[in-house]
């Protein structure tokens, strides 16, 4: 299992920090508008912190007599506080969910680069988990971190600066309780809730894999009365999750209390110099401004402590999202491939193949010509690797040792959508999706015509069924095609395949799930609808109405040629 | 998407009032920490106070008042712990509501049963079960003790600020009063946009849960960019859906920090009038006391606004819910499936099974899928279905399996109308293999067990050997013990249909319900599949659909189907 393996052995280990630097750079797109974001913050905070300042300084200096700040300058500051934190907030958020989408649409096409041959042990419901909770956490990365963090950074020299201005000792003191508030106790959280995210993330995960097998299971738990047990399974994951967020919780509540308490004693401290205690002098005029700023400045440092609170579950959502494209296998993307040759004779050569190395060979020593425009069939029972053989000329798994070549070409030469781009394939698993049976159809060839559409359908032998159905084309399918009936969704996938204009055919058990009589009509029609193409006839018998060339038995991990 | 205005508003108000009783600890200490920050804003207006009217008077001889320094460092620690206690107990409420809601949803869920996949997909399913659920933590968590909090909590602080400055206390409560009308302008346009960004979210999760599951389709398709480039526009389509939530949401924020920058500017412009006015008469008591309570109404303005601001951060929260609710309430009702009066069980050993004069239409645009259908299966003995792809086998499995119920006629074991019997005897009586059995995240053999749990070792390996699970167990990497990842990786058609019938050896039920359990094997394996079959069918009444050719290899009476209805018998069926 090449593929699967990749989640479990060669995944090279990744840090948080590798991690998040890694989607801070896929945002390279959106940098320009994160970057406003970031500045629009800036000033909307120091508009506050005067704001602040400013009110307590009109009230105390009124008994000097005189007017220090003026009620313009307040209307001012007022006004332009409230406006660019709107906009600031409208910007910020815009920018992240464009950052975002540019994450979710990467992370699909990383996973469609190596996951061709099925997802294998990657479960869809943790990919579902994947795209959607953990790239949706990473919002947070920007709007509750990155922010922040930047504001705190602008916060702390101004904080400083003013306070030292009066007396440099309370300057440090409150500097140090400011840094400790927006800093060290964000920074120890984090550290501490590292486990804890990642085991939230993975819980999460294991919930939503229960209750896909819960929902997808339906009738087996039906069938099987299990209601009760598989309900008290999908609830102990739940549990589970809820007992993580609550001591996650219990960890926040006390990160914000610390935090809290670094505020009040900044404040505490000024209250001391404004009282004259300890020879901390300072005039009562100045300590009313420091007194406002410092309330205003540890208020917009609590954030930070949620920030923090969240960078575990972040660093986790990172690492799992960045994961997956870096565990992609590589073999599709050699540098020097080269487009598919016109030429379609394909030639197999002492081919080995065996899905995981733990696993018995398919192929052992495999040879196989198939000319260009031949009719050929491949027969075997299952389980002797007819669908391997698809998997290898597809490019969806890769040999031991020997040769395939397309054309005289070497396949790992050829560039995989080019190579795929000349092969149709119809499998077992080939899917159908939930969306219109036009929709579906329109996946084998994009500008196919309507007529084109009826054609496919005509020879698939399923128009009939298309034409009675009250929306035509436009009838919704369902999930994996559940509207229709097993037989009729197979040939809804056989007209996808056989629209493509591809000049190979690879056909693996076409006419499962039809009936006898229907399997005879649709073989007879695929001898004409698939003239001048190269057809792989992938099955287990043959009905005898099929039109063939050459018929290869495997057996024994090799092809042998039987009577035509 | 029933859209019911009455009904979701009715499901919102139950929540809020089944969230409230838990809230009650957030809300009791959200309103002492309000009282305490009044405390404290007092402690620091006097030092203030006390430093200035030091520096009016001339400096010199001022004394050191330590009390309200201390008493402000008490009120912090206090303050400090309160707010941990009401963080806990705010998490704790949101906590409880998802365990109990989702343990509904999953509910809602298992009574529906497979129907319920012909109208929805799992993926969507799923999304409401997880994901909404999870987006009504900040309802329970948030907005229900803010609701409160929002009205109780500037009342309380309003009383010591109209006692100690009247005329502030009218300019902060005019600015308060005018915050909920700017809330329900906005609110509103952000709870009708947030029903249909959800909307688009489902959407998106469903679709990308359906494109992962197909992913080799695509890719082996040659698709993948333009698939890519779909999930590209459904991710712009959710960013402006957002945004046009955000846009509303954020101007009731806004409103919020104008009617509190007003209220500072206002009240530092009027306590600083009267400061003047008062300066000119020399120091005296009453320009302390202004210039005290000045600067304590200054400071008390953000924990004024603080649980209006509360209210505004949560509004979100209570959009998620409704949204929530529109799918939640879709759903069936979790009732106990019923069991009405009389309701029975039937004699666990051969048990006859009939169809009387049954009708059933999935949806009426296409027909009938059945048209009056009878037959009989007496005890033991075995009845092939036969017909093209669409005639009616399925729907009748369906109907044998209770999972839907006819619109006329009767389906009848041993005599019994099957909606007489008690679900847990009926599903005991019962063994089911489909076409493509599901396969559970897990190992082998928990897979196998899914039929029994209790079932020992030794009936465990009965059961393996007799359905041949035996032969392929030593091509697999850790035997019984190999996981097997969705839809079964690593198993073919015919392995994971071996499972499927070991599933039914251990369940060893009087009657056995076969749904072109072959329609995807090779002869070959066919065969051997049909062998075991015939085994596990001795004694047992059995329904075979199927238009496999080998179907000879089982005796029995024969019904054909075409369009639903019954165009051939053999046998006396």
């Amino acid at each position: 299992m090449k593929i699967s393996d990749q989640t479990d052995g060669s995944t090279p280990a990744l840090t948080d920090r590798q991690a998040i630097l890694r989607i801070l750079s896929l945002w390279h797109r959106q940098a320009p508008r994160l970057i406003i974001g970031v500045m629009l913050a800036l000033v909307a905070l120091c508009l506050g912190l005067v704001l602040m300042q400013a009110s307590g300084l009109r009230l105390a200096s009124s008994v000097l007599g005189e007017v220090v700040i003026t009620t313009a300058l307040l209307r001012w500051v007022g006004g332009g506080r409230v406006i660019l934190r709107y906009a600031e907030r409208l910007f910020a958020h815009d920018a992240m969910f464009r950052a975002l989408a540019d994450l979710r649409v990467w992370f699909f096409h990383s996973l469609a680069q190596g996951a061709a041959a099925g997802l294998g042990f990657r479960r869809a419901g943790d990919m579902l988990s994947r795209l959607v909770s953990d790239i949706g956490t990473l919002d947070g990365l920007y709007l509750r971190i990155l922010v922040p963090f930047a504001c705190a950074c602008l916060t702390l020299p101004i904080l400083v600066i003013q306070l030292g201005r009066q007396s440099v000792v309370l300057g440090i003191l409150v500097g140090v309780l400011f840094a400790c508030s927006a800093f060290l106790v964000p920074y120890l959280i984090a550290k501490s809730g590292r486990a804890e995210g990642e085991r939230l993330g993975k819980n999460l995960a294991a919930l939503r894999i229960g209750v896909l097998d819960l929902v997808g299971g339906l009738r087996e738990i039906r069938a099987f009365g299990a209601e009760g047990r598989i309900l008290s399974h999908v609830q102990a994951d739940d549990a589970a999750l809820l007992a993580g967020q609550m001591r996650l919780a219990r960890r926040a509540a006390y990160a914000n209390a610390s935090a809290f308490l670094c505020g009040q004693a900044a404040i505490f401290l000024v209250l001391l110099a404004a009282a004259g205690a300890f020879s901390l002098h300072i005039s009562a005029l100045a300590a009313v401004g420091i007194l406002f700023l410092t309330v205003a400045a540890f208020e917009s440092a609590g954030a930070l402590t949620r920030a923090g609170l969240q960078a575990g579950v972040m660093g986790a959502a990172a690492r799992r999202v960045v994961e997956v494209a870096v565990s992609t296998p590589n073999a599709t993307q050699l540098a020097t491939q080269t487009d598919a040759p016109e030429d379609t004779h394909i030639h197999l050569e002492g081919v080995k193949f065996r899905w995981a190395p733990d696993r018995p060979l398919v192929f052992d020593g495999l040879t196989l010509d198939i000319p260009a425009g031949a009719r050929i069939a491949i027969l075997g029972p299952s389980g002797v690797g007819k669908s391997s053989l698809a998997a290898l000329l597809l490019k969806a798994a890769v040999p031991e040792a020997g040769s395939i070549t397309l054309g005289g070409e070497e396949i790992s030469h050829i560039k995989a959508d080019s190579l795929r781009r000349r092969m149709a394939w119809l499998s077992q698993a080939t899917h159908l999706f939930d969306d219109s049976i036009r929709a579906n159809l329109l996946l084998g060839r994009p500008d196919a015509t309507e007529d084109d559409l009826w054609k496919a359908l005509e020879d698939a032998a399923v128009a009939d069924v298309v034409k009675t159905l009250p929306d035509g084309l436009d009838t919704w399918l369902g999930e994996g095609g559940i509207k229709l009936s097993g037989g009729q969704g197979r040939r809804i996938a056989l007209a996808r395949t056989l629209l493509t204009q591809a000049p190979i055919l690879i056909l693996d058990e076409p006419a499962t799930g039809l009936d006898a009589q229907t399997e005879q009509d649709f073989l007879r029609t695929l001898n004409t609808v698939t003239e001048g193409r190269t057809v792989i006839l992938i099955a287990h018998r043959l009905t005898g109405v099929e039109t063939l060339d050459r018929i290869w038995r495997l057996s024994g991990g090799v092809a042998t040629a039987a009577a035509a | 998407m029933s859209g019911d205005k009455a009904a979701i508003r009715g499901w919102t108000r139950t929540q809020s009032r089944l969230g409230r009783q838990a809230a009650r600890p957030v809300v009791v200490f959200g309103l002492l920490s309000s009282l305490l920050g009044v405390g404290q804003a007092w402690c620091v207006a006097t030092v203030l106070g006390h430093a200035l009217v030091g520096l009016v008077s001339g400096g010199g001889a001022q004394t050191l008042v330590l009390w309200p320094i201390l008493a402000f460092a008490g009120l912090a620690l206090l303050r400090a712990l309160i707010m941990a206690l009401s963080d806990t107990a705010s998490a704790k409420a949101g906590i409880d509501a998802r365990r109990r809601l989702r343990g509904e949803v999953l509910a809602s869920i298992l009574t529906g049963g497979p129907a319920l996949l012909r109208k929805t997909h799992s993926g969507e399913l799923a999304t409401i079960a997880v994901d909404r659920v999870e987006a009504l933590d900040g309802f329970f968590g948030r907005w229900v003790p803010a609701s409160v909090l929002w009205i109780a909590a500037p009342l309380l602080i309003l009383l010591p600020v109209a006692f100690i400055q009247p005329h502030a206390a009218l300019v902060l409560g005019l600015c308060g009063a005018a915050v909920p009308f700017g809330q329900a302008l906005f609110g509103i346009g952000a709870a009708v946009a947030s029903r249909n960004q959800f909307l688009a979210m489902t959407r998106l999760q469903a679709r990308f849960l359906d494109r992962v599951k197909g992913i080799a389709t695509i890719v082996l398709a040659g698709r993948a960019d333009d698939e890519t480039e779909r999930l590209g526009q459904a991710a712009e389509e959710l960013r402006q859906r957002t945004m046009k939530i955000l846009r509303v949401a954020f101007l009731s924020s806004a409103s919020i920090d104008c009617a509190m920058v007003i209220a500072l500017v206002l009240i530092a412009i009027m306590d600083g009038k009267q400061a003047m006015a008062l300066l000119s008469g020399g120091v005296s008591p009453a320009l302390a006391y202004t210039l005290t309570s000045g600067l304590f109404v200054l400071l008390v303005i953000p924990e004024f606004f603080a649980p209006l601001r509360g209210l505004a951060l949560a509004y979100q929260d209570r959009a998620h819910a409704q949204g929530a609710a529109t799918a939640i309430l879709d759903l069936p009702e979790a009732l106990p499936r019923p069991s009405p009066d009389g309701a029975r069980t039937v004699n666990a050993s051969g048990v006859m099974v009939s169809l009387e004069d049954v009708c059933f239409t999935w949806d009426p645009a296409r027909g009938p899928a059945l048209d009056h259908v009878s037959f009989t299966v007496p005890a033991g003995e075995t009845l092939i279905l036969a017909g093209p792809s669409g005639s009616g086998k399925s729907t009748i499995m369906e109907l044998l399996l209770g999972f839907i119920q006819p619109d006329s006629g009767s389906v009848r074991f041993n005599g019994a109308p099957l909606d007489s019997i008690v679900p847990d005897s009926l599903s005991r009586m019962i063994s089911w293999i489909g076409q493509k059995p599901v396969l559970f995240a897990g190992t082998l053999k928990d897979n196998i067990l899914f039929a029994r749990p209790d079932a020992d070792e030794a009936d465990l390996m009965a059961a393996v050997k007799a359905a041949a699970v035996d032969q392929f167990l030593p091509s697999l990497p850790d035997g019984l013990e190999t996981r097997i990842g969705e839809g079964g990786f690593g198993l073919s058609g015919g392995q994971a249909q071996r499972i499927a019938i070991a599933r039914a050896y251990l369940k060893n039920a009087p009657i056995l319900l076969l749904d072109e359990p072959t329609a995807h094997l090779d002869p070959a394996t066919e065969k051997s599949v049909f062998e075991s079959l015939q085994r596990l069918a001795l004694r047992r009444t059995v329904v075979l659909a199927t238009h496999s050719a080998a179907v000879h290899m089982f005796n029995g009476r024969r019904v054909d189907l075409q369009m639903g209805r019954v165009v051939a018998r053999q046998g006396a069926a």
